[in-house]
Order: structure tokens, then C-alpha cells, then sequence
């Protein structure tokens, strides 16, 4: 049975072309790029190469805005923690419900040491109000950390026009964007496009590069202090000794990425498009997260109601398929998705949520499997759910008070 | 970009490049003091010499008859290194008084310097003080013995804090005390300290550091929250209330606001099937959506905003900006 993988918004597998570039630097030019002999300063050269083809695939001209980390959360972290520490005369932290737990729990945590953070909530699509957000910018807030695009649900905000709302409102409030699930989905022209954000983290394995790799955008002059310190490398803005192999991939990666934007707006997109109408179609009482927002074109969050996420999964996975779902059993927290529950979606729902995100790997063979299998995965937990009719095959007409939680 | 010079700037700068008699274009064979300071590198470089009258017994009474820059830079660096020779030569000074020559008295002479390029004048008396470190030393005269401290090897022994410019943690240090410098923006303009990569200005041992370290609590100006500044900056002659006539209050700013958008601002907007609508009122800053006519198109937005806030500042207060939200 050979494997349908649609969770690449968790990880991707490696590109055979960024393993391949990789590969030399594990055992011809492993030297430390910051040695002083002739062969270490050919590894050093790749290492600027790759810094200059990451720069290069957000339109920068001046590489050195870029810094490469061991994660997207490690970008996160510097980021948040890294602006507030170079700012200390400002107390106040704007960010959204609906970030990943390495911004959200970032934020938290300066809560606990005194900070004031406001989180913004998102309408039933998934949206920001507008309104919401510029009556959160007061004279104290120091940083607004808004994601690119929605992990689960792959909701788009609008971070251009966000970022320069607050540049227009006061040029010293430092702008960072979490981009781990739009980098290399989605072009992104940082000078063009982005010109007011300060700072922009992503993780080089959602996009087909290895784990362990991330980079930060620091954009010139930004004030933002290191969070790991104790090093000359990167300028001294980020200690440790480069993972040169990982960089190279990372870099690969990018200029593949780059080739593969129309595929993932066009052919990428119909995939997605084409599973969820169908889902849509054939499984009663379904709705779609996110729907009626910009979505990224790889992202779909389907919520089944009165059925339970892991029920799902662990039938999909007995077919091959990989997926995810904001269920709590699945969550390791027992915590159901607080990024659905933030959209308002019922508890039930949220539940009952399952995630498939694709890859320019995925075929149309991958939709027809799912959609030949997923409605009768759902049926048969309906036929074991306490809240649905098994004469009707309906919910029960009590079945959402049944459901509040207490 | 052109820089704002003074007339004074231009015109030394426009004889020295004619090679009008009396500038100081030059280099000074043996000279009797030799500074340089800058390197091609940074953008900018002086090599300054000087030549003394010798006092037959007292090297410190010697006098200098004669000062000569050969200067690689701009306008301003060219403008600055003939203030400085002129000023010299002008006051009949022993290397010692020449000193006293400072890279305010250079930006006084020419009649002052866009910001950006104060580093020129303080270029000139850096290399000053290298050519009279130098005439010391040719001279045996012993500055430490007369309480003078040069920095001389300031450079040799400090960590690099500004790779790209070179300069070393004690001469930043010296030169925030010196000129009085309190934010990054001020060292560069300065000094050129973190000017090009940036990379320098939050790492630790940093220019912030530097600056936190210099001036300890007391002195301290780090950025104030800028919100209120933007949003309320100090009313100018033109916008003052006529005497007695009392601040509005922020209900009475909104609705006056209101009103203009109302009355001036919608029946424009509405010809052309368009709208706005005011999301929030910070201070002076007005966020609006703007509805209709060209909904998604940034250029055209952009145009409105500012027809918009033209008027707002017109009818109500000239301090208002207008944010697209």
C-alpha cells in the first residue's frame, strides 16, 4: 500500500534536489565556515551563497537581513523576546487568538513576567477586525507579532496593509510575522510587498528543506536583541556554529519553491479545491474552516460534526493516508484546537475537525483515494455517535445541548 | 538625495576643487606634524599636515605657519577639511592650542552641516589630533606630562564594535561622552558607527550598550513612546488657537471631525460613488475606510487619503493624519 501524505502543513518530506545539494557538506566540505584555511573558506562561500539566494527569493538586495536559526520557533522566540528586551521602555504586546503555540505561549509568557498582551480574535471566517486592531496599538505597544498564514486553517492575513497601519501609526512599533506555512507557498517580495515588516520567522521543513533549520528576517536596523548569545556568527545576532549542510538545503529548497508557485496556485490549488467540494457534497452536516477568507492554496480544514477527530484519523491511516485533526485526543494537550474554537466553530465541530494539506508531490490519485474513502469513514463513527439518529441519519434533534461542554 | 549645504560649504568646496589661491589643497613635504584618519574603505579618508615655526629652545612654544589636507569624500568632508586649515592657520596656534579646534568649531565655520554629515567634521579633528600625536613625538614633547591625552592607541587595543567602519568600543565610548551623543541614529551621524550593516546596534557590547553604559540611568534618552509624539506633536504659530479660545476636548474634536467628513468630505467622495467611513480616532490620527470608486486599488486610495486629510487639516486641525485602514 503506498502512502498518500496530506499533512505537509506539519512537515514535508525532503526534495531529492535539496538532499542532493546537501550531501557534500557532510563529508567533502564539512569545515567550519569560519576557519581560515583555503578549504573552510569554500564552505563559508557556500554558506554566503545560500544567504544570498535565501535573500534573494524575498527580493532582498542586502543579505545580511537574513539569519539563519535552527527552527521557526527559535525565530519566533528571538523575535518576541529579542524586540522586547531591546525595547524596555514599552510594556505592550498586539497579537492574534490564532497564533502557534510558539508566538501564543511567547506572549503568555511575558504576560506572567508583567507585560500587557492583547490578543485579537477572528470572525467566524477566520478574519481580523480591522477596527479591533487599531484600537489596540496605544503608545506603549512595543511589538505586533501577527501570523502570515493559518496553520490548520490556512486563513491568509492581510499583512501588508496590518503592517503598514502600524508604521503609518508609530514607526517605532517593531512589526514581526510568523510566514512558517506561507513561505514558499505563497511569493513573497519582502522590499515590494512587505516594506513595513521588521522581522518575518519560517522553518525551511514545511517546504520540502530538512527539520532543523529555520531563518529570521531581521530586517537593517531593526531593534531586536540576540536570544542566543556567545558567538561571533551571524554578527554576533545569533551564536552557534552554522549548520552549513542544512542551510545549503534550506536554500535549494527556496529556488524550488520559487519554480513551483504557479503549481501550487494552479494544479495544487484545483486538488484542494476539487477534495473539498466533493467531501462537501458526499458527507452531510460537514463544514469548511476557514472558507470564506483568503486561504492558502495547499490548506483544508474540514469539520465533521458529531464525530471525533481521532476516530478519523485512525481509519484514514489504515487506508495510508496521512492527515491531522484539531481534536483533542490528537493534540497531546487533551486541548481541543483553540484556533477553531477562536473562529467559533461548535464544539463539536471542533472535534470533529480534520486537516489535509498538500504538497506539489500530491496527485489527483490522492484525491479520488480520499474521496472514494473519507465518506464512509465518517458514517461509521455516526453509527456509534450518541448524538446522531440511526434511523434518520440525521443529528439527533437534541444533540447540540447534549454536546455543551459543562 | 541632495544634501542641504550652506552657501559657505559650497563655495570651499568649489575653490578647493578650482584650485583657487589660498586654499589648503595639499600635503606639506616634512612636515612637522602628520595625521590621518578615515580609510578609503569607510568612504571616507584626511591625510592632514602641518608645518611649525620651531621655537629655538621650547618645542611647545612652536607655532603653526602652515596646514594642508589632501581629503578623499565628499563635498562636506572637502568644505571641512578647508575649515579646519583655515581656522588653524587663522589663530597662530602651538599644536597644543590647535586642539581646542573642535568638530563644533568646524560645523560653526561652515555656517553648520545636514546631519547625516557631521561625521565630516569630526573626521577633520580626529585627523588633527593624529598630526599633533605625531609633532609630539618628532619633537620629544611629552603630552602625558602635560595632562594631554591623545587616545592614541584607542584604536590598537579596543574590540571592534562597528566592523564595517572599524572603530573600536573606547573611541565610540570617548566620542558618546564627548559630543554628547544619546541614540543610535545620533552615533551614526556622528561617528558613522553602525551606519551600513546595522548588525552592531542590539547585539550585546553593542552601540545600545554602549550608550545604556555611558549614560547609566540618569542621562538616558531612549525612545520616548512616539504614539503621543506622532499623534500630538507641538501646535505651530500657524495652528495656535486665537487667544483665550479654549482646547477642544476629544468629543468635540470627533464630532468636529464628523462633521467636515460630512459636509466636505462625503459629497465629493459620493459624485464619484465612493465613501468613507472612520474606523477609530487616536489623538490626531484618523483611520479610515475608504468604500466605492476604487475599492483595491492602492494608488488610487492613495490619492483620496491625502484629498482627505488636506481638508481635515484645513477645517480641523493641521496636525490630523489620515490612515487608511
Amino acid at each position: 500500500m503506498s502512502l498518500i501524505y496530506l499533512d505537509n502543513n506539519a512537515t514535508t518530506q525532503v526534495a531529492p534536489e535539496v538532499f542532493q545539494a546537501m550531501v557534500p557538506f557532510f563529508h567533502e566540505d564539512y569545515f567550519n565556515p569560519s576557519s581560515m584555511y583555503e578549504p573552510a573558506r569554500r564552505t563559508a562561500g557556500a554558506l554566503a551563497e545560500a544567504r544570498r539566494q535565501a535573500a534573494a527569493h524575498f527580493g532582498l538586495a542586502d543579505a545580511k537581513q537574513i539569519l539563519f536559526t535552527s527552527c521557526a520557533s527559535e525565530s519566533n522566540n528571538m523575535a518576541i523576546l529579542g524586540t522586547a528586551k531591546a525595547n524596555p521602555h514599552r510594556r505592550h504586546i498586539v497579537t492574534t487568538a490564532v497564533e502557534h503555540p510558539a508566538v501564543l505561549e511567547v506572549c503568555k509568557d511575558l504576560q506572567r513576567s508583567g507585560y500587557r498582551v492583547t490578543f485579537l480574535g477572528v470572525d467566524r471566517h477566520g478574519n481580523l477586525d480591522l477596527g479591533e486592531f487599531v484600537r489596540a496599538l496605544d503608545a506603549d505597544t512595543l511589538l505586533v507579532t501577527i501570523m502570515h498564514a493559518n496553520n490548520e486553517t490556512g486563513v491568509i492575513f492581510p499583512i501588508p496593509q496590518l503592517s503598514r497601519i502600524v508604521k503609518e501609526t508609530d514607526p517605532a512599533i517593531i512589526f514581526h510575522t510568523d510566514a512558517t506555512q506561507s513561505v514558499g507557498k505563497v511569493p513573497i517580495d519582502l522590499e515590494r510587498e512587505y516594506p513595513h515588516v521588521d522581522l518575518l520567522s519560517f522553518s525551511g521543513h514545511k517546504l520540502h528543506a530538512p527539520k532543523g533549520v529555520g531563518v529570521l528576517y531581521l530586517k537593517r536596523g531593526a531593534a531586536c536583541r540576540p536570544l542566543l548569545i556567545g558567538g561571533h556568527q551571524e554578527e554576533g545576532r545569533r551564536a552557534g556554529t552554522e549548520n552549513v549542510p542544512y542551510i545549503v538545503g534550506l536554500a535549494k529548497a527556496l529556488e524550488l519553491s520559487q519554480a513551483a508557485f504557479e503549481d501550487e496556485q494552479t494544479r495544487v490549488r484545483r486538488l484542494r479545491d476539487r477534495l473539498e467540494r466533493e467531501l462537501q457534497a458526499r458527507i452531510p452536516n460537514v463544514q469548511v474552516n476557514g472558507q470564506g477568507a483568503p486561504r492558502l492554496p495547499n490548506t483544508l480544514n474540514i469539520s465533521c460534526h458529531y464525530v471525533e477527530g481521532e476516530g478519523m484519523l485512525y481509519q484514514l491511516s489504515d487506508f495510508g493516508i496521512c492527515a491531522s485533526s484539531g481534536s483533542a485526543c490528537t493534540s497531546g494537550s487533551l486541548e481541543p484546537s483553540h484556533v477553531l474554537r477562536a473562529l467559533g466553530v461548535p464544539f463539536t465541530a471542533v472535534h470533529g475537525s480534520i486537516r489535509f494539506s498538500f504538497s506539489r508531490y500530491n496527485t489527483d490519485a490522492d484525491v479520488d483515494r480520499v474521496i472514494e474513502v473519507f465518506p464512509q469513514i465518517v458514517a461509521n463513527l455516526r453509527r456509534l455517535s450518541p448524538y446522531w439518529d440511526q434511523e434518520k441519519d440525521c443529528p439527533r434533534p437534541d444533540a447540540d445541548a447534549l454536546i455543551q461542554p459543562s | 538625495m541632495a544634501w542641504e549645504y550652506s552657501e559657505k560649504t559650497k563655495q570651499l568646496f568649489m575653490d578647493a576643487v578650482h584650485g583657487k589661491p589660498g586654499t589648503h589643497l595639499g600635503e606639506i613635504e616634512n612636515p612637522d606634524g602628520f595625521g590621518e584618519h578615515g580609510s578609503l574603505a569607510c568612504g571616507d579618508a584626511i591625510r592632514f599636515t602641518f608645518q611649525v615655526q620651531r621655537h629655538p629652545t621650547d618645542p611647545t612654544q612652536d607655532v603653526i605657519t602652515a596646514a594642508r589636507y589632501l581629503t578623499f569624500g565628499c563635498t562636506s568632508a572637502i568644505a571641512a577639511s578647508e575649515a579646519l586649515c583655515t581656522l588653524i592657520e587663522r589663530g597662530r596656534f602651538t599644536p597644543i592650542q590647535a586642539l581646542r579646534v573642535q568638530n563644533k568649531d568646524i560645523v560653526t565655520f561652515l555656517g553648520g552641516l545636514p546631519e547625516q554629515k557631521i561625521h565630516c567634521s569630526v573626521m577633520g579633528a580626529e585627523a588633527l589630533e593624529a598630526a599633533v600625536f605625531n609633532w609630539a613625538q618628532r619633537r620629544g614633547v611629552d603630552l602625558d606630562k602635560l595632562g594631554i591625552d591623545l587616545h592614541a592607541d584607542e584604536k590598537a587595543e579596543g574590540r571592534i564594535v562597528c566592523k564595517c567602519f572599524s572603530l573600536s568600543e573606547p573611541y565610540i565610548r570617548r566620542k558618546i561622552k564627548e559630543l554628547n551623543l544619546r541614540t543610535i541614529p545620533e552615533i551614526t551621524n556622528a561617528i558613522k558607527a553602525g551606519g551600513a550593516c546595522m548588525a552592531c546596534h542590539h547585539v550585546p557590547g553593542g552601540l545600545q550598550d554602549l550608550l545604556d553604559e555611558v549614560w547609566k540611568d540618569g542621562g538616558q534618552q531612549r525612545q520616548l513612546p512616539i504614539l503621543t509624539q506622532v499623534a500630538l506633536p507641538p501646535r505651530t504659530a500657524a495652528s495656535e488657537p486665537p487667544q483665550g479660545e479654549p482646547a477642544l476636548s476629544p468629543y468635540q474634536f470627533a464630532k468636529k471631525l464628523e462633521k467636515a467628513i460630512d459636509e466636505q468630505v462625503r459629497p465629493m467622495l459620493r459624485a464619484d460613488g465612493g465613501d468613507v467611513e472612520i474606523v477609530d480616532i487616536k489623538d490626531c490620527l484618523v483611520y479610515c475606510r475608504l468604500a466605492g470608486a476604487c475599492q483595491g486599488c492602492h494608488n488610487a486610495n492613495q490619492t483620496l487619503k491625502l484629498m482627505i486629510e488636506r481638508v481635515l487639516k484645513e477645517t480641523v486641525d493641521e496636525r490630523v493624519r489620515v490612515i487608511e485602514v
